[in-house]
């Protein structure tokens, strides 16, 4: 029985399942009651049932169901560029926003708030600044036709810098009844307006997570710095340039449709490293499904909590850090010295 | 004639400064060169060429007959592997872990080392005796035991050529000595080169000592001023020219009578 719990596919089961589930269960749950018995009567008579369960409908296919997937997306997303950032970067203080890519949406989402009414303007705008900060990072962070950890850090800290500074000139020109509360609830996070119009941004972050499940191994040797990786028979320019730019891409289309949502970035590949080891080989993949977990489970938690909801990037960190903690203390920390 | 790596006159040069001037050295399988120099002479930066991390303005670096700037990355690193001097630990990876990352240059474009890289990779921690530590974080290990294991990794690598930077640096003088003896075992044993960049000048004698292919190298602001057997490049006058060190080189035998060179220090010219 034992080799059966450790069989390789057994766990790609549990990786896989667990997300799945998690989504089924959030269908149950919520302040308009439905009952157990009315969403499978739902599931199973899809669009055939009368009047009676017409809202019931809506609330499962039109609210639960899209959020519960988006969530899904959302957390793997992030939890895999946080995993990834910290293997290329060496560092395991940094996380999925180190290149400036949530200060850069942000600004992009202010943007739209400010002068073109929000709406879906502030997603696309979200979306291309999130990726112009990157890119600024990356060729700021350029000496010498090489891109040393440091300097890209760097690059990062001062990119992120700007684009906040430039969101504090449009949150202090913004109007202060409609644009501002509209802002600063951005950078809060937030699911409760996801529609299945907002799927097309799923096409950005499953290839961006799928460039960094491919490069997992590839995250391991860059993680011995560049040297020591170009000896091992890594392009490392090239590899770190996939790395970033899938990562890059996932955070982007994630943040641009659930706002900055912090903490899940950096801490869930620490909760992988606890359970699985460093190797990412297995830690690219158990990232993306604790992600993925955690956000579903921590949006539905924001949905029920309060009559009116909570951020989620307000729920990440409160529920988030006593699990850590209790993890931390639980398993010694997993060979850190 | 057909070593496996030839430099012939390489120059090299850093904007605006010249490092490396006309170096010629060669490299055969089952021997080893031993590079010494002050800091700052450009032993570094003569590996990185020869690593084709930097490209030489002039001369070439042919490494089995063909120059190392033709070779793609991977296929390079399946000729040449690498110790490093410092290894910073970011990650507990395990043990094995580390050795697998040794195999990369066998992967594909987008793979991971398969089952049959883990026995490989189990050899290699074999032959250089640490394979206790296979489930073991590294991060855990000592400094001697770290470079066992990026020794294992190199060895892993299954490259002809291995070099290695100051690879005992930080190690107290038995580690040292274990580390020395690996390798006269590894040289007996496998078809490799070794290139070891080094500030002990009794690394090159203990070689010579126990009757392993030894060349030394002496250099001095980028130039070689000094290439053959042990006893002709570390000798007194050279120390003095190229370190500015007043020294003598004394003969000792061991218990079986084999004799070994030393190097004592007497003060700065």
């Amino acid at each position: 029985m034992k080799s059966f719990y450790k069989s390789v596919w057994f766990q790609r089961a549990v990786l896989i399942l667990a997300p799945v589930m998690a989504i089924c269960l959030t269908m149950f749950v919520g302040r308009y009651s439905i009952s157990v018995a009315e969403v499978l009567q739902t599931i199973f008579h899809h669009g055939s049932s009368g009047d009676a369960s017409r809202e019931v409908n809506t609330v499962l296919w039109q609210l639960r169901l899209p959020r519960a997937v988006a969530g899904a997306f959302v957390g793997a997303a992030l939890a895999v560029s946080g995993a990834a950032f910290q293997g290329v970067f060496r560092n395991p203080l940094v996380n999925s926003g180190i290149l400036g890519v949530s200060n850069g949406a942000g600004f992009g989402a202010a943007l739209a708030i400010v002068y073109f009414g929000g709406g879906y303007y502030s997603y696309g705008f979200a979306f291309a600044f999130g990726i112009l900060a990157v890119t600024l990072s990356y060729f700021s962070g350029r000496v010498y036709g090489s891109t040393p950890t440091v300097t890209l850090i760097l690059g990062g800290v001062v990119v992120s810098s700007f684009f906040a500074a430039l969101t504090s000139v449009l949150k202090y020109i913004a109007d202060p009844y409609t644009q501002l509360p509209a802002i600063t609830f951005w950078f809060m996070g937030s699911l409760a307006s996801i529609n299945y119009n907002h799927f097309i941004a799923f096409v950005p972050m499953a290839i961006g997570i799928t460039l960094l499940y491919l490069s997992r191994w590839k995250i391991n040797v860059l993680s011995m710095g560049e040297k020591e990786a170009l000896a091992l028979g890594v392009d490392t320019r090239l590899y770190k340039l996939l790395i970033i730019g899938g990562a890059t891409l996932a955070t982007a289309a994630g943040v641009c449709i659930s706002g900055v949502i912090g903490w899940i970035g950096l801490v869930i590949p620490h909760i992988g490293r606890m359970i699985v080891g460093n190797d990412n080989t297995k830690l690219i993949p158990v990232s993306m499904s604790l992600g993925a977990c955690f956000l579903v489970l921590m949006d539905m938690l924001s949905r029920i909590i309060s009559s009116s909801e909570i951020p989620i990037g307000i729920l990440t960190s409160l529920v988030g850090t006593p699990f850590f903690v209790y993890l931390l203390k639980k398993t010694k920390g997993g060979g850190w010295r | 004639m057909n070593e496996f790596l030839r430099l012939r006159n390489l120059s090299f040069s850093y904007p605006g400064k010249e490092v490396l001037k006309n170096i010629s050295l060669t490299l055969d399988t089952g021997e080893i060169l031993c590079l010494m120099g002050p800091n700052g002479c450009g032993k570094t930066t003569l590996i990185d060429n020869i690593m084709a991390i930097h490209r030489p303005q002039a001369g070439g670096i042919l490494l089995a007959e063909r120059p190392v700037g033709e070779y793609k990355r991977h296929m390079l690193a399946r000729q040449i592997a690498f110790v490093p001097q410092i290894h910073d630990i970011t990650f507990p990876y395990t043990v094995k872990e580390i050795v697998m990352m040794g195999r990369t240059a066998y992967t594909g474009f987008f793979g991971e080392p398969a089952a049959e890289d883990e026995e490989i990779c189990m050899e290699a921690l074999r032959k250089v005796g640490v394979e206790r530590y296979a489930d073991k974080p590294y991060s855990q290990l000592s400094g001697g035991e770290v470079k066992m294991v990026l020794l294992a990794r190199a060895l892993g690598q299954r490259a002809p050529l291995i070099i290695m930077d100051e690879p005992t640096a930080h190690l107290d003088f038995k580690n040292e000595l274990i580390f020395l003896q690996t390798l006269v075992e590894l040289c007996r044993k496998e078809d490799i080169a070794i290139l070891m960049v080094t500030h002990a000048p009794s690394h090159a004698f203990y070689f010579e000592s126990k009757g392993i292919r030894i060349k030394a190298a002496m250099m001095h602001d980028g130039v070689i001023t000094a290439y053959g057997t042990p006893s002709d490049v570390v000798t007194e006058e050279n120390i003095a020219q190229v370190y500015g060190v007043k020294a003598r080189i004394e003969v000792t035998a061991d218990d079986e009578g084999r004799e070994i060179k030393s190097v004592i220090l007497f003060e700065t010219l």
